[in-house]
């Protein structure tokens, strides 16, 4: 039947193949681009696990001699042991162990640590390393969801790539279903009829298979190297993608690919096989509708013609069932997607760019030091082009506040009435709270006491005496109020976890000024008490309080209206002070813009593209389905001018319908903008206004210019195929029948 | 030698109050080699008969054998195979594949059972049926007469036990129409064929040597002619 039949009515029918061709060709494209990724995200996580963790795969420690560690590499499947000597422990050896097949790791382990009298808990597994190759402990509870995650995205891929698809195997099977009637008529069995047209999906997808799947490939590599153009080496720590691609990536893609359109295009052929020769043959592929449907509104809007073409694609519904899906989906996410980015950009603008873009210019961490033994700050605060360089770092510590010593504003709120455990306990002297001390260098608190107007003077602490109003919610609008009573001339802190080890301090000033730092305060504890101290202070009271981070931080503020040039200068010149002594990191304002900004638009472009490809689908849906009209709607048009209807009243039709695809996706898409930007300004505190001022409404309208005008340019054809129909041949025409 | 037998066929359509009987208690046989007209007005049930004899339909009651075969037991795949082998139909609005040449449009059910032609007999009807310089033509080259032969020659190309003609003349001018009779007869004659016309043209019933008429789903008459 192949060779008599199908083979020749594809050679003879290009077109009516098209829409099958497209959906075979973006199946394998998105599923190949999925695999592809997925890969290279594998192989990303497997190369930074080898650097961070090292590529080892099991490790076991003990007294090892030469001739033990000949003994463990002569077992079967160990590729290699090494002796690591950065994590030997005293006198004992860590041995690492590499294995040739990763499914052998836990059991050859076990064996080989029983064999040389090693004790199961010194022997210690890189589980991260081994999740990635699926094998997996009972002691290792650890998620590890990449690869369970992957496979779930892709079945739900597949899946969805099923119900999107079908339908174009089931329009251009179904516009056949006359002929397969003869065929049955004549003695076609329903097996044979199914084979046909699976055999003629296989011979129209082969070559869109093989293409998408190429694509998908070149286009998972553009998007690796994207990647590294766009984060590069912005990011700390991120080491550069190279992309790769396996073979088995190529038979899991062709597999899934393969069978998503086998599956859509079955469903169809089961359907069509199942179909009685007197139902088939009685089809003449026109479209009906199954019940009397009225199109009020396109009546009210666009008279008769309103109705005919409100009618039409009603009885197209099924046939345009992907172009709505994929165009309303694609349109809304659209919508959604340049809307969260829009109030997110002005939620990260107003609360951080632009709060403390007078505070800082280069942020410096440097590595294991206390603030008081940091000897670079005076180089530092000497280089040209500095404003200010403040040394601090943050202790943790604990204070008691007392009934008496709370603010009147503080009781008037409930006092502690709405704090949690961890932010307050009750104790028999008062409440004890969160008081983290920030420790500046000494010249650094000098100066911040002369911003103060006060005294300046080493030997005490200032009190951040101000606490957010809790009841209100609105973090973009605090109300601040006095914490305490500016009556106490000291304060106690306590050491966190052993509160009976305390220091007093005196305090010099109580404050609702802060150091210029990019610090927030009190954002995730209301109750927190903060106290800045000099490093001098630190040092006497350290011993009492405890608490300090391992880490200083380095806040720098450059020249006014500094160039990203300067400050790349500033940040190497700064860094290669500190790198002679000290491990460090470094990050510089205008720079961590531009990458915050390159993310953002990575983002923008991935989720875009998804959203672009999604509508493709829906309009290569309306294409296959107006490039077919004069298959399947000639004896319609036929019928409406052999009684009157002009062929301008046609094409008012086909305008008609082409508006109402291409504007149902806005009309669905506006409510569901609407209320989810309405949930994201509430929950980001800012107003309409500021959204309405920086709305993205160009994106939006090109995005929907670009599908009306394809949606335009596919009934365009097929109002121009359908004007060669010569109208008394068509109603005289049987062949079809 | 009995070649069909229809025992009590009833076909109803519809249910509760929009049912409709097609067909009421048919009873009927026919030998191998008879040419039986079944003739009818518009509704009288004689082309559901047809279908059912055809095996593209299935009767609410009875039991029908053609060639010893119970259609009644055959389920969707054996009644394909059955028509494929015992059955030709010939269909008023021809019902052919519009994108296969008349060879092949005609070779079809012998292509569907993966089987050679007989080249002499293909000759045979080809030649017999006035379309041997036609075979390469799509049908839409061909006009209705000699679509109705495409369709006649593909109905007899397997030698089946029956052909069914539901007004294959009805839709041709009078020459064509004449021709196609004279086909029909030609091959009741040469091939032993044995037919069964459906028309509601009681001229052209008369071409047959037996003539049933059909009213309301029931026989009326039965009448031998010669």
């Amino acid at each position: 039947m192949w060779k008599d039949y199908s083979a020749g009515y594809i050679k003879n029918n290009r077109s009516s193949g098209m829409s099958v061709i497209i959906a075979a060709f973006i199946s394998a494209l998105l599923l190949s681009l999925l695999c592809g990724l997925f890969y290279n995200l594998w192989k990303y996580e497997v190369e930074r696990i080898e650097l961070e963790e090292g590529a080892w795969q099991s490790r076991m420690i003990g007294g090892f001699d030469g001739e033990d560690i000949e003994t463990v590499r002569n077992f079967a499947h160990v590729k290699d042991a090494v002796v690591n000597d950065r994590e030997a422990e005293g006198q004992e050896t860590a041995l690492d162990l590499y294995f040739d097949r990763m499914d052998y790791v836990l059991e050859d382990t076990a064996r080989i640590a029983e064999h040389m009298g090693i004790l199961p808990e010194m022997v210690t597994y890189n589980y991260p390393l081994l999740a990635m190759y699926l094998v997996r402990s009972s002691r290792d509870t650890a998620p590890r969801l990449l690869f369970p995650m992957f496979l779930f995205i892709l079945v739900l891929a597949s899946l969805s790539l099923i119900v999107v698809i079908h339908n174009s195997f089931a329009v251009s099977m179904n516009a056949r279903l006359h002929q397969f009637g003869i065929l049955s008529s004549i003695g076609a069995t329903p097996k044979q009829i199914r084979t046909c047209l699976l055999q003629e999906a296989a011979a129209l997808c082969a070559v869109p298979v093989l293409l998408g799947n190429l694509l998908g490939i070149a286009g998972s590599m553009v998007l690796i190297h994207l990647s590294n153009v766009l984060l590069g080496s912005d990011i700390p720590g991120r080491h550069p993608a190279v992309f790769g691609y396996h073979p088995l990536v190529l038979g899991v893609t062709l597999s899934a690919t393969v069978f998503t359109i086998w599956v859509s295009a079955w469903l169809p052929a089961r359907k069509l096989g199942r179909c009685t020769p007197l139902e088939a043959i009685k089809n003449t592929g026109e479209l009906q509708l199954k019940r009397r449907r009225s199109s009020r509104i396109l009546f009210l809007l666009f008279g008769m013609e309103g109705e005919l073409a409100g009618n039409a694609l009603k009885a197209q519904s099924r046939a345009l069932r992907t172009a709505s899906l994929s165009l309303v989906l694609s349109f809304t996410a659209f919508t959604v997607m340049q809307c969260f980015f829009a109030t997110s950009d002005i939620s990260t603008r107003e609360t951080y760019f632009e709060r403390y873009q007078d505070v800082w210019d280069i942020m410096v961490t440097v590595r294991d030091v206390q603030a008081d033994a940091f000897a670079k700050t005076g180089r530092i605060k000497e280089l040209p082009g500095v404003e200010s360089a403040i040394v601090y770092q943050k202790a943790a510590a604990k204070r008691i506040v007392t009934e008496e010593e709370m603010s009147e504003d503080m009781k008037s709120f409930g006092g502690f009435s709405h704090a949690s455990g961890n932010e307050a306990v009750h104790t028999d002297g008062g409440w004890l709270i969160n008081a983290p001390v920030v420790i500046l260098d000494d010249l650094s608190f000098l100066d911040y006491c002369g911003q103060l107007g006060i005294e300046p003077q080493l030997d005490g602490a200032v009190i951040l005496n101000q606490i957010r109003d809790v009841t209100n919610l609105d973090f973009r609008h605090p109300e601040y109020m006095p914490y305490i009573r500016e009556e106490n001339s000291t304060s106690i802190l306590r050491q966190r976890g052993r509160e009976e080890m305390a220091a007093e301090i005196p305090v010099l000033a109580y404050t609702e000024t802060v150091p210029a730092l990019r610090e927030e305060y009190a954002t995730l504890d209301y109750y927190e008490l903060v106290h800045f101290v000099p490093a001098s202070l630190w040092k006497e009271i350290r011993g009492q309080t405890g608490g300090a981070g391992e880490d200083i931080s380095i806040c720098v503020l450059g020249r006014e209206d500094a160039t990203l040039e300067e400050l790349n200068l500033l940040q190497e010149e700064i860094e290669g002070i500190i790198a002679e002594s000290y491990t460090v990191e470094s990050e510089n304002r205008i720079q961590e813009r531009q990458t915050n900004e390159k993310q953002i638009q990575g983002m923008k472009a991935v989720f875009g593209s998804l959203c672009v490809l999604l509508a493709v689908i829906g309009i290569g849906n309306v294409f296959s389905n107006t490039l077919g009209f004069v298959r399947q709607r000639k004896r319609e048009f036929a019928r409406y001018l052999s009684v009157g209807v002009t062929p301008e009243g046609i094409r008012r039709m086909f305008c008609i319908e082409a508006l109402v695809i291409a504007g149902r996706p806005v009309l669905t898409a506006l409510p569901v903008a609407v209320f989810t930007v309405g949930a994201m300004l509430k929950m980001s505190y800012l107003g309409a206004g500021e959204f309405l001022a920086e709305a993205p409404v160009v994106p939006i309208g090109v995005f929907m210019l670009a599908i009306l005008g394809s949606v335009a340019l596919a009934y365009y054809l097929g109002w121009r195929n359908m004007q060669r129909i010569n109208l008394a041949e068509v109603l005289r025409d049987d062949t079809m029948m | 030698m009995e070649i069909l037998k229809c025992e009590g066929v009833r076909k109803i359509y519809g249910s509760g109050s929009n049912q409709v009987t097609a067909l009421d208690g048919i009873d009927l046989t026919v030998s191998k080699g008879e040419f039986t007209a079944i003739v009818g007005a518009s509704g009288s049930g004689k082309s559901t008969l047809l279908h059912i004899l055809g095996s593209v339909d299935k009767p609410t009651e009875g039991k029908v054998v053609i060639d010893g075969t119970d259609l009644l037991k055959l389920n969707q795949t054996q009644a394909a195979i059955f028509r494929r082998r015992k059955v030709g139909l010939v269909y008023q609005f021809y019902n052919l594949i519009p994108t296969l040449t008349v060879r092949k449009n005609i070779l079809m059910p012998l292509i569907l059972d993966k089987k050679k032609p007989n080249q002499e007999y293909f000759e045979k009807i080809v030649s017999t049926l006035g379309i041997s310089d036609k075979l390469e033509a799509l049908p839409n080259q061909l006009s209705g007469g000699q679509q109705q032969r495409t369709a006649i020659a593909r109905a007899l190309i397997y030698r089946p036990a029956l052909l069914l003609a539901d007004e294959p003349a009805g839709n041709l001018d009078q020459k064509n129409s004449r021709e196609i009779m004279d086909m029909l007869k030609l091959s009741n004659r040469n091939l032993n064929q044995t037919i069964i016309l459906i028309t509601h043209d009681e001229k052209a019933a008369l071409e047959a040597e037996r003539v049933i008429t059909i009213e309301d789903g029931r026989i009326l008459s039965d009448v031998r002619r010669r």
